[in-house]
């Protein structure tokens, strides 16, 4: 074989690697994972120009026109707290407390960052609906059937993501919340 | 034999990493033209869609909140300057916030920073021609996205929220063919 040929075939063979690798990657990346918290993915520097590629390239597939830190915090959770992919047939308890900002809520997606179908028409529990009191200690069940107190129904899908937005947070969204701060995914059985 | 590969192999593995790279800094740009695309499509290019709330199978934007009602207005500085204007509602909280081509945002401006009041904003090439009086924000591609988020906080009260938001909008004619205050 020719020099040449040599070096177009490992050009062409680099240059389908190389972009193959990057969108494989941003695909199968999480919305916003400059920093792993637990089951919580985020970062703070969305939407910024200091955002690196990788972050920029993330959060465009997965969360285009997402606000800045200073205006709203974004922590995602695909598995609970023991590291399992988050299963729509399974029931979880989701426990928490105030996360520091104006207000803040809980969305479920489906892997493709569509809201589940649901006979309720619930997406997502915000603080707005909580008082003062339940602001400070919260629980929220996600489960496929209707469940007492605050429900969040999961459609019976194979995989969801939990999504938490903190709009306003304390300190201009500068620093990440802590685990400790953050809500525990606690999952209690399965179909 | 190995001697022959070795530096198309190593010439390989740079182009690998550059198409890495190249692919990475392309996504964003790519994908804001997709959606500012398709958000034309739907409404109109330098035009303010007022979009349903979200639900499933419904969205405008990718992994929309629920909770908030979304106004969008893609843009495109090619022939004029865009005009933005943002009436206050009752929500508890609003936010305009401007994304350039590149995905970042370039303005962010919410009902606290704003106190209550309307948010009136250019949006403008570099060297662009703009009228004098108004705050303006310089961007350096053509295209990108506006966005008013609006919370609601009971979507019970979606309706009274619908009806204050429809009187925010963006034109590029405004500045074109009259005094803004006219254009409304």
């Amino acid at each position: 074989m020719k020099p040449v040929f040599r070096y177009l075939l490992c050009g062409l063979a680099g240059l389908a690697l190389g972009a193959g690798a990057a969108a494989w990657s941003v695909r199968a990346g999480a919305f916003g994972s400059s920093a792993r918290i637990g089951p919580w993915t985020t970062g703070g520097d969305i939407g910024t120009a200091r955002a690196s590629a990788y972050t920029r390239a993330t959060v465009a597939l997965h969360g285009l026109l997402a606000l800045p830190a200073r205006e709203a915090r974004y922590y995602s959770a695909d598995d609970d707290d023991r590291g399992r992919p988050l299963d729509g047939r399974c029931r979880y308890r989701i426990s928490g407390g105030d996360a520091g900002g104006a207000w803040f809520s809980l969305t479920l997606y489906d892997p493709a960052g569509y809201l589940v179908a649901n006979r309720a028409g619930l997406y997502s529990v915000g603080s707005a609906a909580m008082g003062p009191a339940e602001r400070g200690a919260w629980t929220i069940l996600a489960a496929p059937d209707p469940q007492p107190g605050r429900w969040l129904p999961t459609g019976g899908v194979e995989r969801f993501n939990l999504t938490l937005r903190v709009y306003l947070p304390a300190g201009g969204g500068r620093g990440n919340l802590p685990r400790n701060r953050l809500p525990r995914i606690a999952r209690l059985g399965c179909r | 034999m190995m001697r022959r590969w070795l530096l198309p192999l190593l010439f390989g593995l740079a182009v690998a990493v550059f198409a890495w790279q190249a692919a990475l800094v392309a996504a964003p740009r790519i994908i804001m033209s997709i959606a500012v695309e398709r958000l034309a499509e739907a409404g109109g290019i330098n035009r303010m869609l007022h979009a349903p709330l979200a639900g499933p199978g419904r969205r405008t934007i990718v992994r929309p909140s629920p909770d908030l009602a979304y106004s969008s207005c893609p843009f495109d500085l090619s022939r004029t300057a865009l005009f933005l204007r943002v009436m206050p509602n009752q929500a508890p909280y609003w936010s305009l916030s401007v994304f350039d081509r590149n995905t970042d945002v370039a303005f962010v401006r919410n009902n606290r920073d704003s106190k209550g009041g309307v948010i009136d904003l250019v949006l403008a090439r570099e060297g662009q021609a703009v009228p004098p009086g108004f705050e303006t924000v310089r961007l350096k591609g053509d295209r990108g996205i506006a966005l008013l988020r609006i919370l609601v906080p009971d979507r019970a009260r979606f309706a009274e929220l619908d009806r204050a938001r429809r009187s925010s909008f963006c034109s590029g004619e405004a500045l074109l063919t009259s005094p803004v205050s006219e254009a409304e």
